[in-house]
């Protein structure tokens, strides 16, 4: 603690229309995350755990609040600036993979480093390092359908830090993978927060998540219920 | 290159739908290029028709002639005339005009008798190379006329029958005589094939008792000289050897067959335009599904901080492959269909003479080939295909990526 946070949600509210309906998915959400936690956002469905997310991954807009990344304030930028800061500052994992079908496990990896602008043999090195970290060298060249699950989502995970973010948010990581499976990509991203660093912001579900990570935030009716820090 | 590598890839993800989309677009292609080479070569042969058989870039008539033809009206000195356009270096030769009644059996039918000298008309007319039987105006035998195509038909004539010629002559009398079938012209035009009789100038005269003067002088302009230039030249050579005369280009003379000369390349363009509407729908469809089966991927895409610009370019890249592929085949399926239509032909000799505005299409149909054979389909269809994909690129472009990556 007292570390300068990296991320900073101020009174967050998040309101939805559905139909003639105002659905309030964060009521004033107010919470920090330092550089190197492990944080896992749990709670009931319809707690705003992936509202959250998608906010803080400047993925959507929200109705009233703050949100500061690093010092930047997230309402202030503009599509474009929030694109970069997405593609150079923040690392995404989703629940349903969700790799490029038709690149290599490689090239779903390179994908970030190519848009980055990052030369060739830099992103060569970088990947062959980031496959291997996530134990899948020798798989280099298999495209997602000839990789399992867990393999899939290592590769969603190689993809994600690949950037070298200051974040990097999952959603529901461990929700399309069995148990042991899960198990692998956890420790998978508890070495790479211990070892390398690297911020994990994660909703879940999952008591075996929640008992592994560091800091557990749970959240009822879009505000946080409680806090706990291990 | 990776925006191609990943586009050639999601091209083959639904192969059968690529191959559905390019076989049509290159079918398209193969038959626009067709197409466009049937037309140019159809409009080259009328051309050629129109103007090296029939009128010759400028005619000269008297004053008057055109509005109310008559064999009275005509310009005095053709001579004088012919000798000021050779010092000008244009090809020309006089026509005589005059209508009679031909006959042959028992039936008759009005006609147009034109009254030539071969020697110098063959310099500026190809009209005796295109004998469908027989042979061409001879001065050894007097009485040897041609005739158009349908006329002999309607007479009943054959070469080396017996035609006997009937009209007022110049001086008032009965003029009269009896002709010899030498030859029968290929199909030329509405006016040849139904009522046209070549004859010797002097044959004419004699007929008519028109000892000179001619009704008509045809003026043909060098390689590439502009037809304004030619007709001032005409008009500087008519101003001092026959005042008193008409000086018209063909396109004067012809108004509706220039237009629809100068409109043909246009309609060529929008017949391919319709084409390719119906294949631009066909890709249209194609890529929107793509985009829609896609959309998550494109969600993960702009997530993970693509530009949309990136986007649009993946999406336009894969239509633009498959506009080169189709481009690739169907070309390459062209060469033969090509030379096909430009060496073989089409043989449209049985439909029995097929005239466009009153202008005679060969007996075999030829294609031509120019750059705009190729380029313009070409050009035509990169247009359309880039129109149709412009539309899904831009919706995958502009993708909302929360909803996309929840996209069911």
């Amino acid at each position: 603690m007292g570390a300068e946070p990296i991320i900073s949600l101020r009174d967050v509210t998040k309101v939805y229309r559905q139909g003639s309906v105002d659905v309030h998915a964060l009521r004033g959400l107010t919470m920090d995350v330092e550089a190197g936690e492990f944080t896992a956002i749990c709670g009931p469905s319809g707690s705003g755990k992936t509202t959250m997310l998608n906010l803080i991954g400047a993925l959507d807009a929200m109705t009233s609040g703050s949100i500061v990344l690093e010092g930047r304030e997230l309402a202030s930028l503009n599509k474009k600036e929030l694109s970069e800061l997405r593609r150079d500052r923040i690392g995404f994992v989703f629940q349903a993979y969700n790799l490029m079908p038709v690149l290599t496990a490689y090239e779903n990896a390179e994908m970030v480093l190519w848009v980055q602008g990052v030369d060739g043999r830099a992103r060569r090195e970088r990947v062959m390092a980031l496959l291997e970290q996530v134990g899948l060298e020798g798989m280099e060249n298999r495209r997602p359908s000839e990789l399992s699950g867990g393999q899939q989502q290592r590769v969603a995970i190689a993809r994600a830090i690949a950037s070298n973010p200051v974040v990097v948010l999952a959603d529901e990581p461990t929700a399309n993978v069995d148990s042991e499976t899960a198990e692998t990509l956890l420790e998978l991203m508890e070495e790479l927060n211990r070892e390398q660093g690297v911020t994990f912001v994660f909703s879940t579900h999952d008591p075996q998540v929640m008992e592994r990570a560091r800091r557990v935030v749970r959240l009822v009716d879009g505000r946080v219920a409680s806090d706990e820090r291990r | 290159m990776k925006i191609l590598r990943m586009a050639w890839r999601n091209l083959w993800r639904n192969g059968r739908r690529t191959l559905v989309t390019v076989a049509a677009m290159t079918l398209a292609l193969w038959s626009m290029v067709l197409y466009t080479s049937l037309m140019e070569g159809m409009l080259g042969s009328m051309e050629t028709t129109l103007l090296d058989v029939e009128l010759g870039e400028i005619q000269v008539h008297a004053d008057g002639y055109r509005e109310r033809p008559s064999i009275w009206e005509r310009i005095e000195d053709p001579d004088a005339l012919l000798q000021a356009l050779d010092e000008t270096g244009l090809r020309s030769t006089a026509r005589l005009l005059g209508g009679a009644l031909v006959a042959s059996g028992d039936v008759s039918t009005g006609a147009l008798l034109k009254g030539l000298r071969p020697e110098r008309d063959a310099l500026v007319s190809e009209v005796h190379q295109r004998l469908d039987r027989g042979e061409w105006l001879d001065p050894a035998d007097a009485k040897g006329v041609v005739l158009g195509y349908r006329l002999a038909r309607t007479l009943a004539v054959e070469v080396g029958d017996e035609l006997v010629a009937l009209s007022q002559a110049t001086d008032g009398s009965m003029a009269n005589d009896l002709f010899r079938v030498r030859g029968v012209l290929q199909s030329l035009s509405e006016e040849t094939d139904r009522a046209t009789v070549f004859l010797l100038e002097d044959e004419f005269r004699n007929f008519f008792a028109l000892e000179d003067g001619a009704h008509r002088v045809i003026v043909r302009s060098s390689e590439g000289q502009d037809l304004a230039v030619a007709a001032g030249l005409v008009e500087q050579a008519a101003a001092t050897s026959a005042p008193g005369v008409e000086v018209r280009s063909w396109r004067d003379l012809l108004p509706g067959l220039a237009n629809v000369f100068d409109s043909a390349q246009a309609a060529v363009q929008v017949v391919a335009f319709v084409v390719y509407v119906v294949i631009a729908i066909l890709i249209l469809n194609a890529m929107l599904t793509a985009v829609f089966e896609r959309i998550r991927e494109f969600g993960v895409l702009k997530a993970i901080g693509v530009s949309p610009r990136r986007v649009l370019a993946l999406i336009l890249v894969e239509g633009a492959l498959q506009s080169a592929l189709a481009i690739g085949i169907g070309l390459v399926a062209s060469l033969p269909a090509l030379w096909f239509v430009t060496t073989r032909g089409i043989d449209v000799g049985g439909l029995g003479g097929t005239a466009i505005m009153g202008v005679a299409m060969d007996q075999i149909w030829t294609g031509a080939v120019s750059p705009l054979t190729i380029a313009g389909p070409v050009f035509i269809l990169l247009f359309v295909a880039g129109v149709a994909v412009l539309f899904p690129a831009i919706k995958a472009a502009r993708i909302n990526p929360i909803e996309a990556i929840h996209h069911q």
